[in-house]
């Protein structure tokens, strides 16, 4: 007996040691382009470095970290009223709200500021209202929209939601007990508001803000069409206009400590959030809304669906209406297929690998399995620039070795750079699924002679689908409206709606682009009805 | 009267009230426990004292105050009720100084070494909830409360989550706590130890309706009904000269000889003595007995007439 208890031992011990090894080679392989990055940091950083600080890189700067600022003001106050009123007030129109105000994920910030750029200009509806029946008054919206400040607040509309459903979530798990110990102790409603529900959720409040950030430094489609020198333009202008990768190198390093320095901020947050959900807390029942609150209600939670989703939305169908004669169906229904072929592969890809590192570290228990997961999460935070960047460079330096050079501008180098990004975002929802599920399920299986394989397929498959089903849609969603990755690693003559979008845009074309921004908001707009379906299920949200 | 509840009717489905025009009335200083079963709305009273709940029907008064009626609903913040849950809410941000002075009005801020005194919390006030044990975070909800000097003083369930070993001595600290300051205590619990142990009356309620109102001596021998006697302790019910009477366990004794025979079914052990399970005409009969008894024997008890209880005929199963 004693001899078969050893063996088995051995048995989890050369199990546990196969899957950390394949873990560790696995994510040495997706970190790769970040490591290469990396160390650029520490190298001798020449001519190009200094020409790029002396001329750029304050300017570069100041506006990144401007539109940073801006975009992150507008859009906690976007995101958290509405997530504040929609969380714990009952009122007419409450479930239409809480449905529509994950909207705005749909449209791809880029196009959120064609959109609006379009709208505001001298020929949009806006301007031309006012010459027509105000003309008093047209002075004055008769401007220069292309400004920071508008972008900043375009990018709010565009990525609230992030902070609104992390709040939403939040808000409502709190419970009655701190909000009824808070009434018998004195505070009124907004005084309970902002001196508890504000602070218990600063955590999850902070991680929605984190996105909105990481989506800020990574944008390029709009900063670029509002004329907006950031990090991320930098790095396409110093590469593709100027020729100079040794500069555009030099701009991702500095861009990737920025993002290093973030990711510390997030974890330290992070590390208080273990008094976030306390579980001894009761459901909070929604409280009636005074009449006279309602209207404050129905504008904090109007405003951001009708600038966040309903006008671009639109304008938008309105414009595809018009460029319907001159759309070439063929040519869009290829350019949809394109989208959901890199879509669905990424995703597939990305939810496999997802499982398989959780899984190893649910299995393994092992520290180092524990880090490699942490690490790979570190492809969300570097801007989809950055890590194209690292895989030419690596493809460029072993072509001597692997004739690897012409890999580039394949779907290989595509779909890896995707994978790299978008890995955190389909890891986090099976992390928390697999956390839930107590330790005795695996050991009640093993017990039953199920191995490591079985385990998964007969246990943790079914009790976690919903869960990678959550982890599907929102990979999916994101690879749609990804633009950066795809401009520059997409193979010779391959467009997909997201390409073809900012191409038009770019061209001024924007009635032309409509129709193809048009499909991407219909997808996305559909998959995140399901997935909110999904979510309040999962969190039982009130 | 210092707390009067008339006719309270509390509802949330209509035509199915969980509270049924309840009255009673505390005197200033009191400490009253409720005591019923899960469900029968021992929280909510609680809750609509406080004003985290609006009454359908009836009224509350304290201090000649009153708090909410058919046409006032004075708001909890307005209601100067302290309030203490049942899992000690302490705000997980705040440390324990800033848990106990928060929202605190400065004129009450003189009471705070006194509180901390009390409480012994003097060595513990920068300390986060999560670094204070489950009595520590309790007494801290208990000065929280008391700093403001309540008026009235709600308790829902404050010794549930307390480990046995430390749970007598919580409860000896709070009514010291609360008989010093002399404040008015409603406590709301399941477990009969702690509410014959600290109050000064009990408050019997089952199925939305209040059944009985007395001392626990007085409730406990002389219960009104089959309910109230039950749900403070052990009952058996006997048969003597032909007149179906009800004696609770302790008032049991094994004798020698006498007319009442019991079948022993089980006997446990329990430390100072031993459990009896047995059946007398059919009819199951617990007592204790000082020595172990032989299963399946036949023994002989007796009893004090005097500590017979009876009650209605239709009683037992009106509240089954």
């Amino acid at each position: 007996m004693i001899k078969l208890a050893g063996n088995s031992r051995d048995f989890f011990k050369i199990e546990n040691k196969r899957w950390i090894l394949i873990s560790f080679f696995l994510a040495l392989f997706l970190l790769l382009p970040i490591l290469i990055i990396f160390l650029k940091i520490f190298v001798d950083k020449g001519d190009s470095f200094k020409y790029l600080l002396d001329n750029f890189l304050v300017e570069y700067s100041i506006n990144t970290l401007y539109l940073v600022l801006l975009t992150s003001f507008f859009s906690l106050i976007i995101g958290i009223l509405p997530a504040w009123i929609v969380s714990l007030y009952k009122f007419p129109g409450r479930t239409f709200y809480d449905i529509v105000l994950f909207l705005p994920l749909a449209i791809p910030s880029y196009i959120m500021a064609f959109t609006y750029s379009d709208i505001l200009s001298y020929t949009g509806p806006l301007q031309s209202f006012f010459r027509k029946y105000f003309n008093e008054l047209y002075p004055f919206f008769n401007r220069d929209y292309l400004q920071i400040e508008i972008l900043g607040l375009i990018l709010a509309f565009a990525l609230s939601p992030y902070i609104y459903s992390v709040s939403r979530v939040s808000f409502s798990m709190i419970g009655s007990t701190y909000i009824n110990i808070s009434k018998n102790l004195g505070l009124s409603s907004f005084k309970i508001f902002y001196k508890i529900i504000i602070p218990l959720s600063t955590p999850a409040i902070f991680s929605g803000l984190f996105l909105v950030i990481m989506e800020v430094l990574n944008e390029y489609g709009a900063v670029k069409y509002f004329g907006v020198n950031t990090y991320t333009t930098g790095i396409f202008r110093s590469w593709f206009s100027m020729g100079d990768i040794d500069s555009a190198i030099q701009l991702a390093s500095v861009l990737l400590i920025l993002v290093f320095a973030l990711f510390f901020i997030d974890k330290i947050f992070n590390l208080r959030s273990k008094f976030n959900y306390k579980s001894n807390t009761d459901t909070n029942y929604l409280e009636l809304l005074h009449k006279n609150k309602i209207i404050f209600a129905h504008i904090t939670c109007f405003t951001p669906f009708l600038f966040g989703f309903f006008f671009p939305f639109v304008f938008i169908l309105n414009n595809s209406f018009k460029s319907l004669k001159s759309t070439d169906f063929n040519h869009l229904l290829d350019l949809t297929l394109n989208t959901l072929f890199i879509c669905l592969s990424a995703s597939i890809i990305i939810i496999f690998l997802a499982t398989f590192f959780q899984y190893s570290e649910k299995l393994t228990k092992n520290k180092l399995s524990n880090l490699i997961n942490k690490l790979i999460s570190l492809g969300y935070a570097i801007p989809g620039a950055v890590v194209a960047l690292g895989l030419i460079i690596i493809f460029t330096t072993f072509n001597n070795y692997f004739n690897s050079v012409y890999l580039i501008g394949s779907f290989f180098l595509l779909i890896y750079a995707l994978v790299i990004r978008f890995l955190a975002v389909g890891k986090s929802p099976i992390k928390s699924s697999l956390e839930k599920h107590p330790q005795s399920f695996d050991e009640t299986a093993v017990n039953l002679g199920l191995g490591p394989l079985k385990l998964f397929q007969k246990i943790h498959f079914p009790i976690n689908r919903t869960a990678l089903g959550i982890a599907f849609i929102l990979t999916f969603i994101d690879l749609m409206k990804e633009l950066p990755i795809t401009l520059i690693l997409r193979p010779f003559n391959f467009d997909t709606l997201a390409t073809q979008t900012y191409e038009f845009a770019v061209e001024e074309m924007l009635t032309q682009s409509s129709i193809y921004s048009l499909i991407i908001i219909l997808i996305g707009s559909f998959m995140l009805l399901i997935l909110r379906n999904f979510i309040n299920k999962n969190t039982n949200v009130s | 009267m210092y707390l009067d509840i008339n006719n309270l009717v509390k509802s949330y489905k209509k035509g199915s009230p969980l509270i049924k025009k309840l009255n009673f009335s505390v005197k200033k200083g009191e400490i009253i426990s409720f005591i019923g079963e899960s469900g029968s709305g021992k929280t909510t009273l609680l809750k609509c004292i406080a004003g985290l709940e609006k009454i359908n029907d009836g009224q509350i008064i304290l201090n000649s105050l009153v708090l909410n009626d058919d046409r006032v609903f004075i708001k909890p913040q307005k209601r100067k009720i302290g309030f203490i849950f049942q899992d000690y809410p302490l705000f997980p941000h705040l440390s324990l100084i800033d848990n106990i002075t928060f929202n605190l009005d400065k004129s009450f801020l003189k009471n705070l070494p006194y509180m901390l005194n009390l409480t012994g919390l003097e060595n513990l006030v920068s300390r986060f909830p999560h670094q204070l044990s489950g009595g520590e975070q309790q007494r801290a909800c208990i000065a929280r409360s008391l700093i403001r000097e309540p008026d009235l003083l709600l308790m829902d369930e404050p010794f549930s989550n307390l480990d046995s070993s430390i749970k007598g001595s919580m409860i000896d600290e709070i009514y010291k706590i609360l008989k010093q300051t002399k404040t008015t205590t409603i406590l709301v619990t399941h477990d009969i130890n702690d509410s014959l142990n600290i109050s000064d009356r009990i408050l019997v309620f089952k199925a939305g309706v209040l059944q009985q109102y007395a001392d626990p001596v007085k409730i406990y021998c002389e219960p009104v009904n089959c309910y109230c006697a039950k749900v403070l302790g052990g009952l058996n019910k006997i048969v003597v000269n032909g007149k179906v009477s009800y004696i609770r366990p302790e008032n049991i004794r094994v004798v020698k000889k006498s007319s009442f025979k019991v079948l022993v079914e089980k006997c446990y052990f329990q430390g100072r003595d031993f459990k009896v399970k047995g059946s007398i005409e059919n009819e199951p009969c617990f007592f204790t007995s000082k020595n172990p008894l032989k299963i399946n024997s036949f023994i002989n008890i007796d009893f004090d007439s005097n500590d017979l209880m009876f009650f209605d005929s239709l009683c037992e199963s009106f509240f089954q």
